[in-house]
């Protein structure tokens, strides 16, 4: 790329932030998230790789799901880790979403410090993929965890995947590359009555990877999977 | 002059340790009856009925219904042969491990003036070798590698078959061309010619045998007559490091208990500057004045050698460790050593050249916070359909 270009772009960013202009090709390798339509959101194929995306909205609303689906997916592929901070993993459910339980290690820590702790050893010692189950209580002292912990997955290629049911701290929203908000539709029957799953809206309130704003309506279907 | 001992497989040696009751029984080693494997090692008594290393466990079935299978217990094998070639290092440090498992080597020259009898000597190591693995071992002693263990084959126990250099060809002659490493062309040719036996072989000239069967048959050739130019390669014994103090009078704070530690630290990590290592684990053992001795290990994700580095992994798990009496001796022991280059190349590529597994990393977590920190879940179909049943949470 010319210099001069490079500059302008340079001050677009500056002036505009992330609707200025970008290369096309992803900036950031992905994982697949093993559901199509939150790949398709993401704009780079998937979950971030050496990065912490967000999972956040109400209980109920779907993204503990979701975000299981992508364990499902990356345990076939690799060693996953499950940071269970609230107690309340289901393996079975795991199982059931196609989880290879032999590739999954559950974490489940008595404090925020020992949990930080694992996911930073766990993710330099080549885990593919840690997904956060945060308390829903807030977290004091995980604004000073977070950048360790960032620079670590990044320097181990990878993906964390943070789950949180409350309203997120200036901190998660500020290290997050990519915040997913989830916001619970309405149920779906089928013309015979039956339950057909649960309509989700996503929504991209921040991606540094990808023009966020993008929303998506997916359908979670009931029975899981 | 080399002198072979000659055990039975280091599988077998390492059941029989383990449950005394096999020795005398039909035992095969290699896996449990019904599985598709092969026979790595059997008992006398099993072979008496025609079992032979190589084949299907189940036609060993077969041959010897009543006989007892085991898998073979790797660890344990290998505890075996480490425990044969340290005994023999005791004698003189010519030893070297062959590729027969059950067999080891070892050069007499340099023991004449410590044991000018030689079959005192022959003694001294079959009577080593039976008290350290429960067996007596055969013996041959002979000039070469190849010769030595031809006679440690053919010995009975507690009678060594010595082969002196002049009588080499004498004793070889005897035995057929079998037991020379021969491929099948060449043994199909030795056969058409009617060479049938060492003797007969021996009798060609070294000019005529190779314009016959070429340069690469020489080296038979040499072994038929006790020329085996293979030499031994050293065994080296296991590094322990390790440094003790008693402490007198007993000390029953953590203050001095740390800074004896720091000490102990300092000894175990000149140990392994000057070896160029450096350890995973530490293991410290406290001896309590009236209470048992208080084990604590410590992991590393790298291999570390500095006083400073070990001391720092050290000095928190000595304070939480639970002492319920003053402490008469504080030892320190470096285990996994590896060489501490490793290192070096974090220096000039990311992450700081090596990796820690993930057992490791799971193995230092639960060391650190508990067994209960990193688990696996495994879920039982058949259980009842209550969480509790179906879901067994296992430590990683």
């Amino acid at each position: 790329m010319p210099d001069r270009l490079q500059q302008a772009i340079t001050v677009l960013q500056t002036r505009f932030g992330s609707a200025a202009p970008r290369p096309a090709a992803p900036p950031c390798p992905a994982r697949p998230s093993g559901v199509a339509e939150i790949d398709a959101l993401t704009g780079i194929g998937g979950w971030p790789v050496g990065r912490l995306s967000l999972l956040a909205g109400q209980k109920g609303s779907g993204k503990r799901t979701i975000a299981q689906q992508s364990v499902a997916a990356a345990s076939r592929e690799g060693a996953v880790a499950y940071v269970d901070f609230p107690s309340r993993l289901d393996p079975e459910f795991l199982q059931r979403g196609g989880t290879r339980l032999d590739h999954l290690l559950v974490v489940r820590p008595k404090s925020l410090k020992d949990g930080m702790t694992s996911v930073r050893v766990l993710a330099r010692a080549g885990v593919d993929l840690i997904c956060i189950d945060l308390p829903r209580t807030r977290s004091a002292g995980l604004d000073a965890e977070l950048p360790h912990l960032l620079h670590r997955a990044a320097e181990a290629d990878c993906t964390l995947l943070l789950i949180h049911d409350a309203e997120p701290d200036d901190a998660i929203r500020y290290y997050a590359s990519l915040i997913l908000a989830f916001q619970r539709n309405t149920w779906v029957f089928r013309r015979d009555g039956d339950l057909e799953g649960l309509l989700v809206d996503a929504t991209v309130v921040k991606n540094r990877l990808a023009p966020p704003g993008v929303k998506r309506r997916l359908l979670i279907p009931y029975p899981i999977p | 002059m080399i002198c072979c001992v000659r055990t039975p497989h280091p599988s077998l040696v390492a059941a029989w340790l383990k449950a005394p009751t096999l020795r005398g029984r039909s035992l095969v080693i290699g896996g449990l009856a019904h599985e598709r494997a092969s026979v790595t090692t059997a008992s006398a008594e099993a072979r008496g009925q025609g079992v032979v290393e190589g084949m299907g466990l189940n036609q060993a079935q077969q041959f010897t219904p009543d006989a007892i299978f085991q898998p073979v217990d790797e660890e344990a094998t290998a505890r075996v042969r480490q425990f044969l070639l340290s005994t023999l290092h005791h004698f003189t440090p010519d030893v070297a491990a062959a590729e027969d498992p059950g067999c080891a080597f070892l050069k007499l020259d340099r023991l004449a003036l410590r044991w000018p009898d030689r079959s005192a000597l022959l003694a001294a190591i079959s009577r080593a070798i039976d008290a350290v693995i429960r067996v007596t071992p055969t013996i041959g002693v002979a000039s070469s590698i190849f010769v030595s263990k031809l006679a440690a084959d053919h010995a009975t126990v507690g009678v060594p078959v010595i082969v002196e250099p002049e009588k080499t060809c004498a004793y070889l002659s005897r035995y057929p061309i079998d037991v020379l490493p021969l491929d099948d062309d060449l043994r199909e040719y030795l056969e058409l010619l009617g060479l049938r036996t060492i003797g007969r072989l021996q009798t060609i000239s070294r000019h005529a045998f190779r314009r016959q069967f070429g340069q690469k048959a020489l080296d038979i050739y040499d072994l038929a007559h006790g020329n085996d130019r293979r030499r031994l390669r050293p065994f080296r014994p296991p590094v322990r490091i390790e440094a003790s103090e008693p402490l007198e009078p007993p000390v029953d704070n953590t203050e001095a208990l740390q800074f004896i530690a720091r000490a102990l630290a300092e000894r175990v990590s000149a140990s392994l500057l000057a070896q160029g290592l450096g350890t995973r684990v530490v293991r410290i053992t406290l001896i309590q004045e009236s209470a048992p001795p208080l084990p604590i290990e410590v992991r590393f994700a790298y291999p570390m050698t500095t006083a400073g580095e070990l001391f720092d992994g050290i000095r928190p798990r000595l304070l939480r460790a639970s002492i319920v009496a003053p402490l008469e001796r504080i030892t320190m022991r470096a285990g996994r050593l590896e060489a501490a280059y490793v290192r070096q190349p974090g220096l000039l590529i990311r992450r700081d050249g090596f990796k820690e597994s993930i057992a490791d990393a799971v193995a230092r977590l639960q060391e650190e916070y508990g067994p209960s920190l990193v688990q696996r879940a495994e879920v039982q179909a058949d259980a009842a359909p209550l969480a509790d049943h179906r879901v067994l949470w296992k430590p990683a």
